[in-house]
């Protein structure tokens, strides 16, 4: 007969380890770091495979491990400094890059010139509350509710946070694109 | 049903993303996407927004948790025997 811990073993490699790569990838951004994302990713499993008494089987076990390793990321890693610069959002204008390239490249085909580690870093300079946001939107698709439950805020502060980081991104990513020669500068 | 509630382009571009994160009910969907279709700008503006997303979505999803790490985690986590049962 199966033992209880055989039991939970069981349930959390069924249910929760098919989740590590997404816990991975959130960890990488959150922290900036392979090594520190290796440890965060372990600790957040440690605890979620600790706590499973506590998980309700049915309900989201993504959500569920997103929100233990944010909470591990507050509590430990975030004191630690962050090795890039962070983006003052507040600097950035709250306005779609369309409006400037339409005339010259209406479809973006500038962002395709960028590589990936460029993109990775431009997402890592974001302010924390922006990072994680589009981190659990646009690499995860999270639903807002779920990226308000997991962060902890309402669905409009999900909204406008993940509006205001989309935009920054682009024009970070515009920005990068222009001084590499992807796109010639559109003097407004 | 009934016809959807018009919108403006002002409106259009702030709703846009819940637009393409499907995250509108569905009256505003259908006020949104018949505003597309009747106003060039905002369509452009919307295509445009819809490749930026999906470039984004391309371009990190790639990454997994490396071999090492999930040896780790199979070794340690799961079969952790110095941790207590039942916390």
């Amino acid at each position: 007969m199966a033992t209880a811990s055989e039991e939970r073993r069981k349930a959390f490699e069924r249910e929760a380890l098919p989740h590590l790569d997404a816990v991975y990838r959130v960890a990488l951004r959150l922290s900036g770091g392979e090594a520190q994302a290796d440890d965060l990713t372990q600790e957040t499993m440690l605890k979620a495979y600790r706590s499973w008494h506590q998980y309700k089987t049915g309900t989201n076990v993504r959500a569920w491990l997103l929100t233990i390793l944010r909470h591990t990321f507050i509590n430990q890693y975030r004191k630690a400094k962050r090795a890039g610069p962070t983006v003052d959002i507040g600097e950035i204008e709250s306005y779609s890059i369309f409006h400037d390239v339409q005339e010259v490249d209406p479809e973006g085909a500038f962002f395709k010139q960028i590589v990936d580690d460029e993109v990775l870093r431009a997402i890592d300079s974001l302010p924390d509350e922006f990072r994680e946001t589009l981190v659990l939107s646009d690499i995860e698709q999270l639903s807002y509710a779920e990226i308000a439950e997991i962060t902890g805020v309402p669905v409009g502060t999900v909204k406008s946070r993940l509006f205001r980081a989309r935009q920054a991104l682009q024009k970070l990513l515009y920005d990068y694109a222009v001084e590499m020669g992807y796109i010639q500068e559109v003097k407004k | 049903m009934s016809t959807p509630e018009p919108i403006d382009c002002h409106e259009a571009a702030e709703r846009l993303y819940e637009y393409l994160d499907g995250e509108l009910t569905p009256q505003m969907e259908a006020s949104v996407r018949e505003h597309l279709k009747a106003c060039a700008p905002c369509f452009g503006l919307s295509e445009f927004e819809k490749s930026f997303l999906s470039f984004l979505h391309a371009r990190t999803r790639a990454r997994q948790a490396p071999e090492h790490l999930k040896k780790r985690i199979f070794e340690q986590v799961l079969f952790d025997r110095g941790s207590p049962e039942n916390e």
